[in-house]
């Protein structure tokens, strides 16, 4: 739990960072006031918890389906963390280099009210190693619950970011912010990467 | 008090410079004997006449040289030494060895230092509770003592403990000493901010998990203090973190970069103590008038808290430790020690003399159990 | 306006120099005062909570503490409970624990303190294994694994 809201709150700056600037104007628009700003932030956040639940089910179930045995649990599960961890560090140095947000297509959608549900799943489906990370700790979790209690607590995690999204405009460390976000993101991999060894290796060692 | 704002130097004579150390020979006398001198043991009287004597002369040159990080950094790093030569030789008289055991942990006997205290806070304010497995009074190094001292430091010196009170900072400051220049020099800025997402993850993960995190996972000087047996693919896992950080962070950076880079880029504490730095009474000031733009001094900070747009500006960020090395490099004392609200350039003598006071006298008071233990029991190996 | 903050300024430098030169000489005292504020207790999973209740055998004292399963919140699903032997322990310790008191044990611990060994069989769905368990100053001490929903 503790590991897949650490990865959540360290990669939701990240897409607070690429994604918040593009969502920002769309979650402002209009002229509903404070209300209107935490309706379409209600609906952009329940609509990535949907995407994740349905994501957690069907990570559980390929786990399920191809993670049959206890060693190639272990295994794959360890190299995919160290894999998507090294991912995630190399996304994470790379982001300097002004990275687009793949949720900027949604804001040609004619129909202004879709914009939130839109941005939301595509912010949760959107390529990113952390996502990628989650989806191999929801493969290996040994009850459909327990997937779904990671995800939720990635969910939390990353969606912390999205709270003050109104305020954003206002920020005045947005530099530092983004740069404290880019070491975080980084620190979440280093984890992974250790998680991902200390599972690969107790897996030698127990044959 | 001097107010001119050009060339005003720090050096003194030597009727002057004795002057001024004649109270901090006293006090710290006071302290370091306890008031109540006992020299029926040779090694001990040995041991406390040249921790005492070597302090005072190291301060009395301070003033005499008008150098301050070159004495500062001797003690500093002798701190350091002498710490963990203490830490690991009451392990190994008590243990037999550096690791701590299980039972240690039950009986909570495990040693505190100031780098837990990031972790405990979140706990600590929910819980009511400390997530340490330490004593609270009484013992070595408690959780209470650790924590008074390390506040009282912390408001009046800032991020100045890091280079005045902190026994692990000496390690990467003498480190970072051995080669005389750099063998690489450009290192981004922004770097410096790393430690504020470490000090996030390990406050977060602590408490969510109720263990110290950063101990348990990430301190490099585990590798000169105490740490978990191993007895696991976890626990060897742990142990190849330790030494590998303190090996990167701590010797070979420091070596190549001639910078601080453990209290830089990893130390959750120092990114406290960074933010304590907005309201200390003791900050660094650049008096503009002076300031020739050789930029000499952000060259010389070990904790990159002078960038040249700062020194053009006649500003110091938060991240300044306050060591002196930038002052000891400036031979027209641009910069200098100054006090929260004296407008830079004035009265510098004055705001060095009372901050050299302060921080010198933690420091001396501070270490000076560990140096008098070390050379104690150096007496006892030799003779 | 200069004037007043050079002042201030100079006032609050001089005020950290009197704390320091109290500091030390009022470090005891400062640390027991300090040590009394409501947090500053040493987290149950750590000094495995307080003692329940206690039954001696002869020289020996065996204390049975209370379940600890506290969280940052609230309690958590898994926990431990400790029990510790104090003064003359035997070479060979075998004791049934009603830790909850309902009059139904909970486990049985056998410990072989010359070995050392140590051994848990769980009687209850709530106990879950031997988790530590270790000589320590005053004799031995074991926590054993619950969860707090069998």
């Amino acid at each position: 739990m503790t590991d897949s809201f650490i990865l959540g709150l360290s990669s939701g700056s990240a897409c607070l960072v690429t994604c918040g600037m593009v969502m920002f104007p769309y979650i402002m628009a209009g002229r509903g006031g404070v209300m209107k700003i935490v309706l379409d932030l209600s609906v952009f956040l329940a609509t990535r918890l949907v995407i994740y639940f349905v994501l957690a089910t069907l990570a559980w179930y390929f786990g399920q389906a191809f993670l049959t045995s206890g060693i190639v649990r272990t295994f794959v599960t360890g190299s995919l963390y160290v894999m998507f961890a090294i991912i995630l560090i190399w996304y994470s140095i790379g982001r300097k280099k002004n990275m687009k947000c793949p949720a900027a297509i949604v804001t040609k959608v004619e129909d202004k009210r879709l914009v939130p549900v839109l941005l939301g799943v595509v912010n949760s489906i959107g390529f990113c190693p952390a996502l990628l990370l989650i989806l191999t700790k929801g493969a290996a979790q040994g009850s459909l619950a327990q997937s779904w209690l990671a995800f939720l607590a990635f969910f939390t995690g990353s969606s912390l970011w999205f709270l003050p999204l109104p305020f954003a405009g206002k920020l005045k460390k947005k530099q530092v912010i983004e740069t404290i976000g880019i070491f975080a993101t980084g620190l979440a991999g280093a984890i992974f990467i250790i998680k991902g060894l200390i599972l690969i290796t107790g897996g030698i060692l127990n044959g | 008090m001097d107010n001119s704002s050009i060339a005003v130097s720090p050096k003194k004579t030597f009727g002057k410079a004795l002057l001024y150390t004649l109270p901090m020979f006293l006090v710290t006398f006071m302290f370091i004997t306890g008031g109540k001198p006992d020299f029926s043991d040779p090694a001990r009287t040995v041991a406390i006449l040249v921790t005492f004597f070597g302090m005072n002369l190291l301060y009395f040159l301070m003033h005499y040289s008008g150098k301050t990080d070159r004495y500062r950094a001797i003690i500093f790093v002798i701190f350091a030494l002498t710490l963990s030569f203490t830490l690991i030789r009451n392990m190994i008289l008590i243990r037999n060895s550096m690791s701590f055991s299980q039972a240690d942990i039950l009986e909570c006997k495990i040693p505190f230092c100031h780098l837990v205290i990031p972790m405990m806070i979140l706990p600590a304010a929910l819980t009511k509770s400390i997530i340490f497995p330490g004593t609270i009074l009484g013992g070595f190094a408690d959780i209470a003592s650790m924590v008074v001292l390390w506040l009282a430091a912390t408001v009046v010196l800032g991020r100045g403990f890091c280079s005045w009170g902190c026994f692990y900072g000496g390690w990467d400051d003498g480190f970072s000493r051995l080669r005389k220049k750099p063998l690489v020099k450009k290192i981004s800025d922004s770097w410096k901010w790393m430690p504020f997402a470490v000090l996030l993850l390990v406050a977060l993960t602590a408490a969510l998990t109720m263990i110290p995190t950063y101990c348990n996972w990430i301190c490099p000087f585990k590798a000169v203090t105490e740490f978990e047996k191993v007895t696991n693919v976890e626990s060897a896992v742990k142990a190849g973190v330790f030494i590998s950080l303190f090996g990167g962070l701590v010797v070979a950076l420091p070596v190549v970069t001639r910078k601080r880079t453990q209290c830089s880029f990893l130390c959750p504490m120092g990114a406290i103590s960074t933010l304590s730095n907005r309201i200390t009474p003791f900050t660094m000031k650049i008096d503009t008038n002076a300031c020739t733009q050789c930029f000499k001094c952000v060259d010389s900070c070990p904790m990159f808290a002078l960038t040249r747009e700062g020194i053009k500006e006649g500003t110091v960020s938060m991240f300044c430790s306050k060591c002196g090395k930038c002052m000891d490099s400036c031979s027209r004392n641009a910069i200098h020690f100054g006090i929260r609200g004296v407008p830079a350039g004035t009265r510098k003598n004055f705001s060095r003399n009372l901050f050299l006071f302060v921080s010198f006298l933690f420091m001396a008071v501070f270490s000076s159990q560990p140096i008098v233990f070390t050379l104690n029991s150096l007496y006892n190996l030799i003779f | 306006m200069n004037k007043i903050k050079t002042t201030a300024g100079i006032t609050w430098a001089f005020l950290g120099l009197i704390l320091m030169i109290i500091l030390f000489p009022g470090l005891s005292g400062f640390s027991k005062s300090f040590g009394t504020l409501p947090f500053m207790k040493i987290n149950p999973r750590y000094s495995g909570g307080e003692v329940a209740f206690t039954q001696s055998a002869g020289a020996c004292t065996l204390a049975v503490h209370k379940p600890v399963f506290n969280g940052l919140v609230r309690d958590r699903n898994t926990g431990f409970v400790q029990v510790d032997w104090r003064g003359k322990i035997p070479d060979q310790i075998r004791d049934t624990i009603d830790y909850d008191n309902d009059n139904v044990p909970d486990f049985v611990i056998a410990v072989d303190t010359k070995k050392p060994a140590s051994d848990c069989c769980p009687l209850s769905g709530r106990v879950t294994g031997l988790g530590i368990s270790s000589r320590t100053s005053f004799g031995w001490a074991a926590r054993i694994n619950l969860r707090k929903t069998p």
